[in-house]
């Protein structure tokens, strides 16, 4: 189609704000999805996105519109994900298209990703169409949250459009503002071919699809191509759009979004962010990539029955054939036998992989605390990656340590600016600023991603009554004084259990967990002694006592199959403790650093 | 199926299901309010008896269980026992349980007269309070009358069942029932713990049973005030005076052979074990048609039956002879559980020591492989 006649969008929005639904309407006014498939976020179409309610992946959809004046336009939109961990999507989506809409809660106002993917789009020079959604519910405060919707993105309030995309009230403008306002694309279409791979899948039967945004230049079918990054070259076997389902059309021309099956046979041939050329006639220059979505947060993760090594291996293998954000190595464990360091974007995108792992694979796992990546130096001026805390070397042979920042930035009501203050004190934070958003307060820090993983996001929203918000950005590694805090259970140290931690907050660390560790730890035969140590020195210590006395069920009128089928029930339980040692671990414990507010409870 | 016992078996157990309500924390096989089907009951078990008859030897010891056996009601009882006691050896023991409200000297002496020789008194706890939260019949007077009754018609052996850990019981409650059971001075008391078992009313809220701290003080309270008082922990449960351990129950406890009869009752003969189906219609009715009862059967393969030698051996205060229990799954195990101070070895016997005894389910894990 004539370029003129295209628009190129993302919906962009804080998490829940509705991009899913308005996706689901502007499919259905467009006729791309019939009324007897229509279904709510039809576009979150895997089974974890439909039951936790949330986009994971980007997805993108050509539809036709027949605007106002007559004219059909080809609209290639493209649904991002709101949570965090994604966001690397939503930056992927931006840099295939012309415009976005930013869309609003109408009854909540803007959001910490609101700012963090309206920024987005500033930066990458997107025309912007501000949405408030949701004006049916009662809450709703349109004229509020228009005037600081156009303030954040320097607009006039009266451009702000006013929807509903539950009820689909308001829809139609939207389309029309996407027409009217935001640019056709512009690329050169006799130009040797250029086009973004914006992201791809592998399927089973034809293996790597990539998604890409034609730049300049056009492909077909049969072309023989190149990607400029890592040199692959491959036959593309078939060209065509999602609408939503995977269409062949045969040609893709600039300005055009569609995709192209490549035959690759792993994602590794095909990175995001490449640039496709034709091999018979290769551009000069790749189009500006974009960096790849590195992991932040690694857990060991283990089978609870060590002879499902095998299985979690295969499984891993195939999740990261759809997912490059997901790495992993083999790593030992004393305590848990063989399993794998994983590498994930964030801790939801853990806990993601983990429930698709024990889900679809049927796998029964253990996960050891997370941690980030420490880019420790030695002594030597050797400098290592230290993904887990046994790779840690011993004190004397470090020179120093550094650990990942993230630049949060927080949106809360006023009346809890010093709660969060307080928790990003705590946090081992520094202030960088402070704004005001409407009648709100942007509050931005910089802080210890470690100290962000764990559960900064709950104690966030507890201390606020549920009203802050939260986005975060790598600003890079910083020097700490960080040491290994190591776990004894009866005097020996369990590998799984240790962690890296600030040296003025292992006290506390310390003593909180071997607390917890105690309630947790059934009691046994003997005595357990519970100790938290650095570099040798016990710095706290609990006893989960011997058990006294078991339940003693009789054998009443010769009912000897009743006692021992009690027996068999009990060991069932046992089988799923670990053993440490002599000590029967039960898997919890390996999560107990993870329900810790940091503190000790008493 | 293994053949039983040379000789033939020796031990015989009734099952007698009738009760005026049902406690709260009971889940035994028990009918409410079916005193109307007492006469064909005992007809069925009649019959039962005379299906089971060849498998029985001279009967060592016979024991009449519930239920409430009493409700059964003295004519009953005598004509179960007149049926019965042609297969007791000389010196056999009879055995009947007896809730103390259903006790009177009557009744007694009949049963002294079919040839009932001991009496095992479903006592409790002698707290008003703890009685009421047992949901139990007797009130605390009842069981004092009781015992007088069972002396008084001449019945040479008393028992009485306690429960600890009752929701509430405090130490010094234990003490006032170890008192109590002191001044009465029965030859054999049974003092269980109160099991939270899966179905009873108790079980569903709103009690809790106490900690394992409060439950181990209590059992060591009850352990060491009955042997302050002359009687030997013999079982893990169960204690006695002198030479006056009960003989049923050590059947159990040594892997004997036993036949039982009734609704729910179990038996185990050779390598098998069957359980009578819970239903008193369907117990009577199939017997009233001259068919088995209806039964599920639990073959027991050798590492079963050398498994709950063990877990039954390990009862006892008597050493428990390996030769004849069989091997433990962990041999290893059991130097560390001696090391540990849990259990006793001598020239191929194992007997669990005090501590042991109150982690006998532990012990076994460590040594054997459920
Ligand atoms: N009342 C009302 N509810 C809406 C509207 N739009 C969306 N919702 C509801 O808001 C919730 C979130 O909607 P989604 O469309 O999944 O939001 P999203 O922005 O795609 O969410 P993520 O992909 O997780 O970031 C759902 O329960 C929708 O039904 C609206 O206009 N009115
Ligand atoms: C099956 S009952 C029958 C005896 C009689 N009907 C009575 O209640 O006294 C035998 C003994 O088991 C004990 N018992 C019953 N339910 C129990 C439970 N839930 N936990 C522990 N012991 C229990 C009681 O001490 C009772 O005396
Ligand atoms: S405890 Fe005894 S009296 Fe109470 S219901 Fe059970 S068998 Fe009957
Ligand atoms: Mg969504």
């Amino acid at each position: 189609m004539d370029q003129s006649h295209i628009r190129n969008f993302s919906i962009i929005a804080h998490i829940d704000h509705g991009k899913s639904t308005l996706a689901d309407r502007i499919l259905q006014l467009t006729g791309a999805v019939s009324e007897r498939d229509m279904r709510a976020q039809v576009l979150d179409s895997m089974d974890l996105e439909r039951e936790r309610g949330i986009t994971i992946k980007a997805q993108a959809v050509r539809v036709t519109y027949t605007a106002e004046d007559g004219e059909a336009y080809q609209l290639n939109l493209i649904d991002t994900p709101g949570h965090v961990d994604f966001s690397y999507e939503v930056s992927r989506s931006l840099a295939a298209c012309e415009g976005a809409l930013l869309v609003v809660d109408a009854s909540q106002g803007i959001e910490a990703q609101t700012l963090a993917n309206a920024y987005l789009a500033i930066e990458g020079d997107l025309h912007l169409v501000p949405v408030l959604n949701k004006i049916d519910l009662p809450a709703a405060d349109p004229d509020l949250h228009a005037r600081a919707l156009a303030d954040l993105i320097g607009d006039d309030p009266e451009h702000v459009l006013r929807i509903s995309a539950k009820t689909g009230q308001g829809v139609k403008d939207v389309l029309e503002a996407i027409i009217t306002r935001m640019p056709p694309p512009d690329g050169d279409r006799t130009a040797p071919l250029r086009a973004l791979v914006f992201d791809s899948v592998y399927d089973q039967y034809r293996g790597v699809v990539a998604f890409v945004r034609v730049m300049d230049g056009g492909i077909r079918t049969g072309d023989r191509v190149r990607a400029m990054a890592t040199g692959s070259g491959f036959d593309a076997e078939e060209v065509g759009v999602m609408s939503p389902a995977m269409t062949p059309i045969g040609h893709l021309s600039a300005g055009e979004s569609g995709y192209i099956v490549t035959g690759l046979k792993s994602l590794v041939d095909l990175r995001v962010g490449d640039t496709l050329t034709l091999a018979r006639e290769p551009a000069p220059e790749p189009l500006p990539g974009y960096r790849e979505a590195k992991p932040m947060v690694f857990c060991g993760l283990f089978p609870v029955e060590s002879d499902e090594y095998p299985d979690l291996r295969d499984a891993l293998d195939k999740l990261s054939l759809n997912d490059a954000s997901l790495v992993w190595e083999p790593e030992t464990s004393q305590a848990l036998g063989f399993g794998f360091r994983c590498g994930f974007l964030g801790l939801l995108h853990m806990d993601i992989i983990r429930e698709r792992l024990e889900r679809e694979y049927d796998l029964s796992l253990i996960a050891t605390t997370p941690n980030v990546e420490y880019e420790v130096t030695r002594t030597t001026g050797e400098v290592l990656a230290v993904r887990s805390p046994v790779d840690l070397p011993e004190p004397n042979h470090i020179e120093r340590i550094e650990e990942p920042y993230v630049r949060c930035s927080m949106l809360t009501p006023q009346d809890s600016v010093g709660a969060v203050m307080g928790l990003c004190q705590e946090r081992r934070g520094t202030f960088v600023t402070m704004t005001s958003i409407e009648n709100r307060q942007q509050v931005v820090y910089d802080m210890p991603l470690a100290e962000v993983v764990l559960d900064f996001y709950d104690q966030l929203k507890s201390r606020t009554r549920g009203y802050a918000s939260l986005d975060y950005e790598m600003v890079g590694n910083r020097e700490g004084p960080l040491v290994k805090l190591d776990i004894l259970l009866a005097g020996e140290p369990v590998d799984a259990l240790s962690m890296i931690v600030h040296r003025d907050s292992a006290y506390a660390r310390g003593k909180g967990l071997v607390e917890r560790l105690r309630e947790i730890i059934p009691r046994q035969m003997f005595d357990v002694p519970v100790q938290a140590a650095i570099g040798g020195t016990v710095i706290a210590r609990e006893t989960v006592k011997a058990k006294r006395k078991d339940v003693l069920a009789k054998c009443y009128g010769g009912d000897i199959s009743r006692k021992r089928k009690l027996l068999e029930k009990q060991k069932e339980g046992k089988k799923r403790m670990k053993h440490v040692g002599n000590v029967e671990v039960p898997q919890e414990a390996f999560l107990a650093v993870l329900q810790l507010d940091g503190q000790s409870t008493r | 199926m293994r053949s039983g016992e040379p000789g033939g078996v020796a031990h015989l157990y009734v099952h007698l299901p009738f009760c005026a309500a049902r406690c709260g924390y009971c889940a035994f096989v028990v009918e409410v309010g079916r005193d109307d089907a007492r006469d064909a009951y005992l007809d069925a078990v009649l019959a039962e008896l005379e299906r089971e008859r060849g498998r029985l030897g001279a009967l060592e010891t016979l024991y009449l269980g519930g239920g409430t056996p009493t409700l059964m009601g003295a004519g009953r009882l005598s004509a179960l026992l007149a049926a019965i006691s042609p297969l007791l050896a000389p010196g056999a023991e009879v055995t009947i349980e007896a809730n103390p409200e259903t006790v009177d000297q009557n009744l007694m002496a009949a049963l002294a007269g079919a040839g009932v020789n001991r009496v095992s008194l479903g006592v409790q706890s002698t707290h008003p309070h703890l009685l009421g939260v047992l949901d139990r019949q007797a009130g605390p007077d009842d069981a004092a009358r009781a015992v007088r009754a069972v002396r008084a018609a001449g019945i040479p052996r008393l028992s009485v069942d306690l429960l600890l850990g009752v929701p509430g019981q405090s130490q010094a409650d234990l003490a006032a029932d170890l008192a109590w059971v002191t001044e009465v001075g029965p030859d054999h008391v049974s003092w269980y713990e109160l099991e939270f078992k899966e179905g009873s009313a108790i079980a569903s809220g709103p009690h809790l049973p106490p900690d394992e701290d409060m439950s181990a003080d209590l059992y060591e309270e009850a352990v060491e005030g009955l042997e302050a008082a002359g009687y030997r922990w013999y079982e893990l449960a169960n204690f006695c005076r002198p030479g006056a351990e009960c003989r049923h129950s050590l059947a159990y406890w040594r892997a004997r052979d036993y036949v039982g009869l009734g609704v729910g009752a179990v038996s185990t003969v050779g390598g098998g074990r069957w359980r009578n189906a819970p239903g008193l219609d369907r117990y009577v009715a199939a017997l009233g048609r001259g068919d088995a009862p209806p039964r599920t059967q639990e073959p027991l393969d050798a590492d079963t039956r050398r498994r709950e030698r063990w877990m039954l051996g390990t009862r006892v205060d008597e050493p428990l002879d390996m030769a004849w229990a069989g091997s433990p799954d962990r041999p290893a195990a059991l130097d560390v559980l001696e090391a540990g101070g849990l259990l006793e070895r001598g020239r191929g016997t194992v007997r669990l020591t005090r501590r042991g005894r109150l982690l006998q389910n532990a012990v076994m894990q460590e040594i054997m492989d459920f």
